[in-house]
């Protein structure tokens, strides 16, 4: 099933996105940004607001622009964009608030089974990895895109 | 070539470069949330999956 979402703007690299959120609240501005960590292709995805005057950007802001579903179809996309440029990423997750990763985890839920033909999905439990199903209370999410050397 | 059609059902979105976002390359917009990352790589690592192994 493919959402609506929104046009991307993308760096060069991929490694960083932008959109607009049109809604009730008026247009504002989001950054995607995909880091690498400390451990080799696994890169943290975090997004926030962009604060059209400064510049500055704040992921625990609460837009309530009414898209979140939308918005969240459009962070998918950039998943897709950067999993396409670099398939042996490993992409690490969490919410900025346990309100916020909940919010995630609906997401991935609702959309599980057409997720699951394009990647593999790991819900971080205290210290474990489960693989992702739904009811999964989880804290974070790993995610990796398929290709034909790995399998669940 | 892929048509309109094609790339609008496809998962991978048409993706418009912007160099004003190079800017942000060698900056981390989260660090938080990147920190987390490392904490949780240092304690927990990744999850295991299994190489298909090439047959015969």
């Amino acid at each position: 099933m493919k959402l609506d979402r929104y046009e991307l703007k993308a760096g060069k690299n991929l490694t960083v996105f932008e959109f607009i959120s049109d809604g009730p609240r008026g247009q504002i501005s989001k950054l995607i940004q995909f880091t690498p960590t400390n451990y080799k292709d696994l890169y943290n995805l975090a997004f926030g607001d962009k604060h059209t005057e400064t510049g500055q950007i704040d992921d625990s802001v609460i837009s309530n622009n009414g898209d979140s579903e939308r918005v969240l179809a459009t962070v998918v996309a950039t998943v897709y964009a950067f999993t396409d440029k670099y398939p042996e990423a490993w992409i690490y997750a969490t919410g900025s608030t346990k309100a916020r990763t909940r919010l995630y985890r609906m997401g991935i839920s609702k959309y599980l089974e057409d997720a699951k033909k394009d990647f593999v999905i790991f819900g971080q439990v205290h210290n474990e990895w489960e693989a992702f199903v739904v009811g999964l209370d989880c804290e974070a999410f790993v995610v990796k895109r398929k290709n034909r050397k790995f399998e669940l | 070539m892929r048509t309109i059609r094609e790339l609008n059902k496809s998962n991978v979105p048409v993706v418009r470069i912007d160099e004003s976002l190079d800017k942000y390359d060698n900056v981390i917009l989260f660090p938080d949330k990147v920190a987390k990352a490392n904490e949780m790589l240092r304690t927990v690592g990744l999850p295991k999956v299994n190489r298909k192994r090439k047959h015969a």
